[in-house]
């Protein structure tokens, strides 16, 4: 017995010590850095960062594009998933092909069309402008409406492709037996689909809530310098101003509010969920 | 029910791919500027692409990052799975945890805690810190879905090979080895994706010539509004869809995503 | 006897802290058939997986054919295992199932052919050759894991469970076919398994394991008939099965007396549902159901002395649910326990 997990140990090691010293191991250096001047431990790092009204922005817009990309990829989601779990096999096979597609993509490839399609001169506002809905091009790019697209299309799939599997888990037959005892649609949502698909919900919505939270090409591209988001704005204090003090606060929240989310939603998955 | 929901697939379908078609319109332009509908249609900025020295440079670093940083995390992630998957490895619970972390932790924070705590302080090459954190970055991948290649097996085929006469090294490589080929295969295509693509980690460690291809392009972008980045972005996703069509008829690789 | 074939020496198996066998002691001779029989999770499987190597035993000796394999790599034991679920490599062909151990042995390619021919031919899947094991019915499966040991010429074959993933036309099938390679090869065959039947239909000699211990030894006879334990009675389908306190029978609420005097040093008493007679006798119980099968009536009884199983001729008076009735347990039909 000890035999083997002797040799369990052994294997795991390398994979183990490769993640605990060349990976967590600086992250961690650079997270207490954000408790430390050279006067010591502090929170100052901290206090200055919310002190400031710009940076307050950013925070709070970085937490409302991702609840709103998140709420909105969670409603279109579950429309989605249902009307490709309707489709007979064929072509439930191929749309979620065109689902897993984009994941495959370069980011850079797919934040890039929509430069060309919400720009000034791009294919949204000649579109609209040739047809004489406006007479002046829309001002979308650049501001959170461009950022707020980008992600969705970014992260959508990941929403979607964890409900089709749930609903696929689902037991058959529920939803026309609940319609036989006389359920309306939103009960049968409400009272059968939601708590049975409550896991790819929650595995879905961690992926595009944090996804969203921790994005860098999308606001970089389509929001810019003037809709700068948490990972944006890291980016530009160390690289513009050398500014160790932000971006350590900044990477503190990135990371607390990843693991925060993490955790949180899996407890939410298994708690109920494993009566 | 029916119809509403043809249509709303037909919108998220053109909302998800639509702008694929348009990127590789715009990158088909013949003029000089990104716009739409493009002026003329001419193959200049597809071959404007390959002139660029540094696209070829960066295309060479991302290439040779995403092949050396998948294979050495597979070496790493295949026995941690193994070891997972078969074995009662004390800990076990918080090893998983530990080799999943790369995927929560922020990409952008590894690239600055590399760069500010590894190769500044050790004079490392910026290449080799892109290898690591790369490497780390796709371990947890390599762990998942070789764990789950292996789970669908059943161990005591391997007790059988050593009953037979196999050594415990030899009834791996001619039993479990080419059960979980196809999952090892899957794995290796997705993490050749993933780093292929990636660049949160990689913003940072870029030096005088050194940039992984997408941070390239980000910085080409900054300076200048042609279509070529248009052209290149259509090439990489015809090559994406190239490699996931052929990985996808060979080994089903949907099973695995 | 001579030196005995196989001998297990005081064989202790753990899992961590668990015990999963103490003690055991047994042996077989060259060429004989041996079942080890026991309910789930009695040791019985440890003990297999032991004796193949594939397990490290915490104290005791192992010897096969004269030598010591206690501390032997399971590759080099010269065991053969048919596992439960067949184990068969899904990547390679049947003949490359069957071949793989000759090539890992590289043993020459017309040797191997030749091997590998006659040990599919003796398990009639000659026809079957290059089939996936994925397309072989269960039973062809286990005929390839089969071949697939005996081509090994192994010393000793251990085999999980046989005949329990067969319907019943095929472990008919599979019984014949196991004591017929096994006349034929002369192989000690060693087999694990949790059904009586099949221990008393297939083996030369039946070993009951319980609680990681061996209860007892004997000929399919010895075991059917002459149980020497309550454990061995219950498990061979005695039915009503009796501890023994200061010369009464132990019932649910309290001593029972017999009816007869129980002979002195038994610890239990044990009789089968055909030996208990109906209208007469010592003790009282209630009929709480009666199931017609044919030939006879098996009644299910409630009485002082606990439950009670009973199978009379169809042509003796009937007995309806509910009545109470009076029964015997006649001494002469007992099986004195020697253990309790």
């Amino acid at each position: 017995m000890t035999n083997t997990r002797r040799a369990g140990l052994m294997l795991v090691a390398p994979a183990t010590l490769f993640i605990a010293i060349g990976f967590l191991l600086p992250v961690f250096v650079l997270l207490s850095g954000a408790f430390r001047l050279e006067s010591g431990w502090t929170l100052s790092n901290f206090t200055d960062f919310f002190a400031d009204p710009l940076y307050r922005e950013v925070f709070f817009r970085t937490f409302r594009l991702g609840l709103t990309v998140t709420a909105v990829a969670a409603l279109l989601g579950y429309a989605t998933a249902l009307a490709i779990n309707d489709a007979n096999p064929r072509s439930k096979g191929r749309l979620v092909a065109l689902l897993v597609l984009p994941l495959m993509i370069s980011p850079v490839a797919r934040t890039y069309a929509w430069l060309v399609i919400l720009g000034r001169t791009g294919f949204l506002n000649v579109a609209l402008t040739s047809v004489g809905l406006t007479d002046e091009p829309l001002r979308i790019l650049f501001t959170e409406w461009a950022v707020f697209i980008g992600l969705l299309q970014l992260f959508f799939p990941l929403m979607v492709l964890p409900l089709i599997s749930s609903l696929e888990n689902m037991p058959r037959d529920v939803i026309p037996a609940a319609r036989v005892l006389g359920a309306s649609w939103l009960a049968i949502f409400w009272r059968i689909i939601l708590p049975l698909t409550r896991e790819g919900l929650v595995v879905g919505g961690t992926l595009t809530f944090v996804g969203s939270l921790t994005a860098y090409v999308t606001p970089a591209i389509l929001g810019g310098s003037k809709v700068l988001m948490l990972e944006t704005l890291l980016y530009q204090r160390v690289s513009v101003a050398n500014d160790y003090a932000s971006a350590g606060v900044i990477a503190v929240i990135l990371i607390a509010m990843s693991v925060a989310t993490n955790v949180m939603l899996k407890r939410l998955a298994t708690a109920r969920g494993g009566r | 029910m029916r119809h509403a929901g043809r249509a709303l697939l037909v919108v998220v379908m053109l909302f998800l791919v639509g702008p694929f078609i348009l990127i590789c319109l715009t990158g088909l332009s013949g003029g000089e500027t990104l716009a739409f509908p493009p002026d003329g249609l001419s193959l200049r900025w597809v071959i404007r692409v390959f002139e660029i020295e540094s696209f070829r440079d960066s295309f060479a670093l991302s290439l040779t990052l995403g092949i050396g940083a998948t294979l050495i995390a597979l070496i790493l992630g295949i026995p941690a799975a193994y070891a997972l998957v078969r074995y009662d490895v004390p800990g076990a619970d918080a090893i998983r945890n530990l080799l999943t972390a790369p995927i929560i932790v922020p990409g952008i924070i590894v690239g600055l805690a590399l760069l500010r705590h590894l190769v500044i302080p050790s004079g490392l090459g910026v290449t080799l810190a892109l290898f690591l954190g790369h490497t780390a970055l796709l371990i947890p991948y390599a762990v998942r879905v070789t764990a789950a290649s292996l789970q669908n097996l059943r161990a005591d085929i391997e007790d059988a090979a050593i009953l037979l006469g196999a050594s415990r090294i030899g009834a791996f490589v001619r039993v479990t080895l080419p059960n979980i080929k196809n999952g090892i295969m899957a794995a290796f295509i997705i993490g050749f994706i993933t780093s292929f693509n990636e660049v949160p980690v990689s913003l940072f460690l870029t030096g005088p010539g050194v940039a992984t291809l997408p941070v390239d392009m980000l910085l080409y972008m900054e300076y200048n509004y042609d279509p070529s980045i248009a052209a290149l972005s259509g090439l990489l996703a015809l090559m994406s869809l190239g490699v996931v069509l052929t990985a996808e008829r060979l080994l089903g690789l949907s099973r695995y995503v | 006897m001579s030196d005995p074939f196989l001998e297990l020496d005081a064989l202790t198996l753990t899992y961590g802290d668990t015990i999963a066998v103490e003690a055991l002691d047994f042996h077989m001779a060259a060429g004989e058939l041996v079942a080890l029989l026991g309910p789930s999770g009695c040791g019985k499987t440890t003990t297999m997986r032991a004796i193949a190597g594939l397990m490290r035993p915490a104290a005791g000796h192992i010897r096969l054919d004269g030598r010591d394999i206690t501390r032997v790599a399971p590759n080099r034991r010269g065991v053969g295992l048919v596992f439960q679920s067949y184990a068969l490599f899904p990547h390679l062909s049947v003949y490359e199932n069957v071949a793989f151990g000759l090539r890992i042995a590289r043993i020459r390619a017309e040797e191997l052919e030749r091997r590998t021919h006659a040990a599919l031919g003796a398990v009639g899947l000659t026809d079957f050759a290059g089939r996936a094991p994925a397309e072989l019915s269960g039973g062809q499966q286990q005929r390839v894991a089969l071949a697939r040991s005996i081509v090994m010429e192994p010393k000793l074959l251990l085999l999980d469970e046989p005949l329990s993933n067969l319907d019943a036309r095929l472990r008919l099938e599979m019984r014949t076919e196991l004591a017929r390679l096994q006349r034929e090869f002369g192989i000690a065959m060693l087999y694990v398994t949790h059904d009586q039947a099949e221990a008393l239909a297939l083996a030369d000699r039946i070993i009951v394991m319980n609680d990681g211990k061996v209860e007892q030894v004997g000929t399919p006879e010895d075991i059917y008939d002459r149980p020497t334990s309550v454990f061995v009675a219950d498990f061979v389908g005695f039915e009503n099965t009796f501890r023994v306190e200061r010369g009464a029978l132990s019932g649910a609420n309290g001593p029972v007396d017999a009816g007869f005097a129980v002979t002195e040093g038994a610890r239990g008493l044990a009789w089968r549902p055909q030996d208990v007679t109906l209208g007469q006798g010592p003790h009282r119980g209630r009929i709480e159901g009666a199931s017609y099968l044919g030939q006879s009536v098996e009644y299910l009884m409630s009485s002082p002395l606990g439950p009670i199983k009973a199978e009379r001729p169809a042509h003796e008076k009937r007995h309806a649910t509910g009545t109470e009735v009076t029964f015997d347990l006649p001494q002469a039909r007992a099986v004195e326990l020697a253990r309790g």
